[in-house]
Formats: structure tokens, sequence, C-alpha cells
């Protein structure tokens, strides 16, 4: 089974998602600030990562600069989560190497369509 | 008592003038030595010199006479009717030997009073040249009022007026720019010492206070607190005490109703009546621009504080959509996860409630959506995708997107289009926003089994025609436009509403926008987004008729709009 790490400061928001991606059959590993995730990320080196940009501590944005200039992870896709909607947090999402870009509020079918676009 | 000297060596001619002038109250003064003319000239300047010509020194006393007479009445003494041309250049009359007594008195006295004529005559000119001057220095001063509305420096320029009309010897000048902080400006023609400084703050202050009489003072003013700038034009010299016993003048400077401060000026010469006048005018005039300066310091202060609270409303709104988002996407994923029933079979009420639940997180969600727009567009952070785009396209669009909804309340949507229509520089997205939004509120406020029409154009603005009530706000340059109308069969506008269509939060009639549901800034937010493709949006709409939404975007190249 594949594996997905969620990194997310909001609980409920993580809860829905694992909900939905076991259902569809992957295996979900979460984290709840940016520095559990960062270092999850690299524990279990997980098939796909969906990371939320605003985190007290590491943002996500660090994060996925850390992964992705590291080329033992930098083959993980990434889809970036974010209240924000404005274009220049979009173009900063797509310098530090995120592979997708999705804005809250979304939909739990789409992303797990998009998790599925990245994982065939 | 008028003055006569009388050159001559000739005793005997000495004596009969001395006896004839005498007798007509003149004062008779003789002499013929040219050094001692000389110096009574000098001491005492005669109103009439008479002079002998039979004199033997005549040479030498003709150039004396020249250089010191000044205004003297020159009368030579002839004999036989002999005048010599030499002295034609200096005399202003001749008298003879012979000429009756008589006579040599009234030509005398007519000299004398062509001579007071004359004087008055170039004291007038006098007057008339320093009323000029002055006039002068007041126009100058009052040009110079009208040129600026900074306050300090309007007084600056009163005192240079005050300095060019009067000339005075010092002024005290205490202004009020802002009420924490009064200024005592002294500008003196020589340098003053601290205890004079002191003095005259004291001075000014209780000059001040007299304004006031009994009435409570608007500021108090503490001699501690009040600063001083000097202003000395030749600060070799020094005032001293008996400034004090100099001519002065003393003047409130009004602004509006209130006391700006006021000036006191000081002379070592008396001033006159006129110098009075002109002070007066001067204090007088500075008024009224102080008085604009005030208010537009005002209207700055007033902007930079709207300016900043729009600032903060634009950061507010960004910040409370963004944080309202993050609870919105858990309802949300929550009502989805419950209503694909991946937790177990939903009853037919419970699927009613849950639905329930979802549409208003949508319309809450469309909410903030609108809100973050809307701010964004005013604080000139929305960024634009501008393209060579077909309208039809967007028409298109929109209609496929739409007439489920439609379908569904029993309205069709059709399309009149032309279809030879150019390009034009726009959004298409943004395009897509702004008709969605017009066709949404057609569907909303028109009953079932209606139509719903979107027709398309190609127009020259000379042959679009605005109604009355848009027709002001509303400015179109002279390009084509492609015009875009949405036209319904709905309840419509009334009349009084049409004017505030486009403002923010202005639903019509508030119990129907509930039921219809909308925030109230689709139709402003499509009219700042039209209004960034340099076009415009406005609704003609007769109540209960139907309503029909113009809008209209320049056929220009991209260039041309950024």
């Amino acid at each position: 089974m594949k594996k997905i790490l969620i990194v997310d400061d909001e609980q409920d928001i993580v809860e829905s998602l694992k909900f939905v991606l076991e259902t569809a059959d992957f295996t979900c590993y979460c984290a709840y600030n940016g520095e559990d995730g960062l270092r999850l990320a690299k524990e279990i080196i997980p098939d796909l990562i969906i990371l939320d940009v605003m985190m007290p501590k590491i943002n996500g944005y660090k994060i996925s600069r850390l992964l992705k200039y590291d080329a033992k992870y930098k083959n993980i896709p990434i889809l970036m989560v974010t209240a924000r909607s404005q274009e220049e947090d979009k173009l900063i999402g797509e310098e530090t190497g995120a592979d997708e870009y999705i804005t809250k509020p979304f939909e739990l079918d789409e992303v797990v369509k998009t998790v599925e676009k990245y994982l065939k | 008592m008028i003055n006569i000297l009388f050159i001559s060596e000739r005793h005997e001619k000495i004596d009969y003038f001395n006896k004839i002038l005498n007798k007509n109250v003149y004062e008779f003064l003789a002499m013929s030595d040219e050094t001692l003319i000389y110096d009574v000239v000098n001491a005492d300047p005669p109103d009439v010199i008479i002079i002998d010509a039979q004199i033997s020194n005549i040479k030498q006393i003709n150039k004396t006479i020249k250089s010191i007479s000044g205004n003297a009445i020159i009368i030579y003494l002839i004999t036989d009717s002999k005048v010599d041309k030499e002295f034609i250049k200096y005399a202003n009359a001749f008298i003879d030997d012979k000429m009756s007594e008589d006579f040599i008195i009234s030509t005398i006295s007519i000299n004398l009073r062509m001579k007071n004529s004359l004087e008055m005559l170039s004291n007038s000119n006098k007057d008339l040249a320093d009323s000029l001057y002055r006039l002068n220095a007041l126009y100058t001063t009052s040009s110079q009022f009208s040129g600026t509305l900074d306050k300090a420096q309007l007084i600056q320029y009163m005192i240079d007026g005050m300095d060019k009309a009067l000339s005075f010897s010092l002024t005290c000048t205490l202004s009020l720019c802002t009420s924490t902080e009064p200024v005592l400006i002294l500008n003196s023609l020589y340098e003053l010492s601290d205890e004079l400084i002191e003095a005259l703050k004291l001075r000014t202050i209780l000059n001040y206070n007299s304004i006031f009489d009994e009435k409570v003072l608007p500021v108090k003013i503490d001699i501690n607190n009040l600063k001083v700038i000097k202003q000395i034009k030749y600060p070799a010299s020094r005032f001293t005490f008996n400034l004090f016993r100099f001519d002065n003048m003393f003047t409130q400077i009004s602004l509006g109703d209130n006391i700006f401060g006021c000036v006191e000026i000081f002379k070592e010469t008396t001033f006159t009546p006129e110098d009075a006048t002109c002070f007066q005018t001067i204090a007088q005039q500075v008024s009224l621009p102080l008085k604009s300066a005030t208010l537009y310091q005002e209207i700055i202060e007033t902007n930079a504080k709207l300016e900043k609270l729009e600032r903060l409303k634009s950061e507010f709104i960004s910040i409370v959509s963004h944080e309202l988002r993050t609870p919105l996407t858990s309802i949300k994923n929550s009502l989805d996860i419950l209503m694909s029933g991946r937790c177990g079979n939903i009853t037919e009420s419970a699927d009613k409630f849950l639905s329930m639940a979802m549409r208003n997180v949508q319309r809450l969600s469309g909410i903030i959506n609108d809100l973050l727009d809307l701010s964004k567009i005013e604080a000139g952070k929305m960024d634009f995708n501008f393209a060579p785009t077909n309208i039809n396209t967007v028409i298109d669009y929109v209609k496929s997107a739409l007439s489920e909804v439609a379908k569904s309340k029993g309205l069709t949507i059709v399309t009149e289009q032309d279809n030879n229509l150019p390009d034009i520089t726009a959004d298409a997205q943004r395009l897509e926003q702004v008709l969605t939004n017009l066709v949404s509120n057609a569907i909303k406020f028109t009953p079932e089994n209606k139509i719903i029409t979107i027709s398309s154009k190609l127009v020259n603005s000379r042959d679009i025609h605005i109604n009355d009530y848009f027709k002001d706000s509303i400015k179109l340059s002279d390009d084509d436009y492609v015009l875009v109308c949405v036209k319904d069969e709905g309840i419509g506008i009334a009349e009084k509403d049409l004017l505030h269509a486009f403002d923010k939060f202005a639903q019509i009639e508030n119990s129907l926008s509930r039921k219809a549901g909308g925030t109230g800034l689709g139709l402003p937010i499509a009219k700042q987004l039209l209004e960034a493709h340099h076009g415009a949006i406005w609704c003609d709409s007769e109540l209960n008729k139907g309503s029909k939404f113009y809008f209209a975007i320049p056929v220009i190249k991209i260039e041309q709009l950024v």
C-alpha cells in the first residue's frame, strides 16, 4: 500500500483527509507541525506528502524546499494546501518545488483524484 | 520770517535795501566777504539772495552761491537794465537800480510765492510716491499670501510686507501655528540682548492676554515654553531698553472667529495714520489665507487617517477571510464524508439537513471569496491576465455552466451573438466571473417559465445610449466597444434603487435578497473588474417588467490598456 504523509496543524483537516484517503486504500501518516512533518518524511519516506503552508515553527514552503533540494527525497510529490490564494503565494509555492497547489476550502474527492494521479 | 541775504560793497545800496525790506518784515543781512557768505549760508540758509552785479569779486561769488544756494531765490541787482548773460543761468529774477520800492518788493514776493508752490508740489509728489510704494508692497504681500498654504511661511510674508511698507525697527509676532508650540518671531533691525528678549516675551504674552480681556484664553502661553525665532538685519549694532520708548502699534491676527496670534511693531520715528491703516490691512489680509491653510492641513490629516483606515480595513478583511477558510474547510469535509455515505446510511430527513448545511457552507465560502476579491481590487492587488479574448467564448461558457440551474427553475437561457466580433483585451476568467454574476442574478430574480437573453454586438461609443442615471458617472472613449447585455423578465429594480445597484452591500429590498441569497458584493465586484478593463457597467430596469444589465469593453490593444 502506498504511504501518504499529511502535515497540517489543523487536526480536523488532517482527520478528514486521513479518512477519505484510507477509504481509498492508502496508508496515512500524520504530523501536526512542521518539525514532526519533516522528521517523519525523512523517517518513513512516503510516496506523497500533503503539506499545509501556514504552520508554526517550520512552514510548508520551508519543508518543501528542504525536501526538494535533497536528492534522496526530491522525487516525492508534494501537494501544497493553504488558505491563501493570492497569486504571489502560488508563485512562491512553485519556486519551492511543490508539485500541486490546493486552496482551502477544497473538495475531498478532488484531493483523492489528485493523489491518485501521482501514485498510479 | 523770510531771510534775505544781500551781497554788495556799496553802502548806499545796503542802507536803501535795509530800509525798504525791514519795513516789509523781512530779516535782512548784508555782507561782501566771500568766506563769511559761505559760513552764514551754511549755518542758516536764506530764502532769498540778492547779489549786487557791481561787486568786485562777482565771478567768485557766483561760484560760491552756485554750490551753496540750495533752494534760495537768487536775484541780481543790475544797473541800467544791463543783463550779463553769465548771470542768467543762476538768476531767478533781476532788479534794477531805478526800480521803485513797490516793484522790488513785489518781485521778491512773487518769487517767494512761486517757491512755496513748487515746494508744495514736490511734497505732494513725495507723498504720492510713498503711497505708490506702499500700495506696491501691499500688492506684493497679498499676491505672496495667495501663493502658499504653509502657515509659518504666511506669517513670514506678513512680516516681510510690514517691513517693506512700514520699515520698522522691530516686530514681535506671536503665532500659534500649532497650539502646543507657540512661537515668538522677533524680526529686528539690530541685535537684542537676552534680557531684552525676556522683556519682549513677557510684553507679548501680556498683549496676547489683553486681546481676550476677561474671557478664557483658548491657549495659555507659558513664558518658559515660548519658542523664540530671532531674525536680525544688522547684528553689529544692538537695541537697548530705550526700545520701549519707540512709537509702537499692536494688532491681533485672526483666524476666522479664533485668534491665531498677535503682532507688535516698533519704530524709532513716529507712525503716521497711513502707517496704522497699512499695518491693520496687512494683518487682516493674512487672516483668510491662514484660514485656508488651516483647512488644507485638516484635509491632509483627515485624508491620511482615511487612507490608513482603508488599508486597515483591507488587511482586516483579508486576514479574517483567511482565518475563516480553515474551519470552513473542516465543516465542508465532514459534510462531504457524511453525505458520501462512507460512515453509514443516511435517512431522508438527515440528508435534507445535511444538504442544508452544505448549501450554507457554499454560500459562506462564496461570501468570503467575494470579500477577498473586493479587498484585493480595492488594494490594487488584483492580478489580471490580459490576453486577446473573444467575448462569445465567455458567453458560451457561462451559458453552459448555468443552463442546468436555470432549467431547474423552469427558465431558459438564450443567446443572440454577433459572430464577427473582434477580440478584446481581457482577462477571460474575470469576465466569466462578471457574466456569471449577472446571469445568476437574472436567474435568482426571475419567476418560472421566463427567458433570459444574453446578447453581444460591436458598437461605436457614439451609438451607446446610457440612461440618465448612469450617464454622468460613465466616461467612454472614442473607441469601438463590445457591448454585452443580459436581459431578464424578472422583478426589476425600482427607479430610486437603480443608482445604488452597484454599491457595496446594497441589495435591493432586504427580505427578497435573503430569500434569493447572495452577498450584495457581486455587482460592485463586477463594476471594479470592468473598470480595470477600461469598460463600464450599467442597467435599465422597470419594476415588475424586467432588467437589462449592460457592460461594454473597448476594442483596444493590450499596450493601450496597461
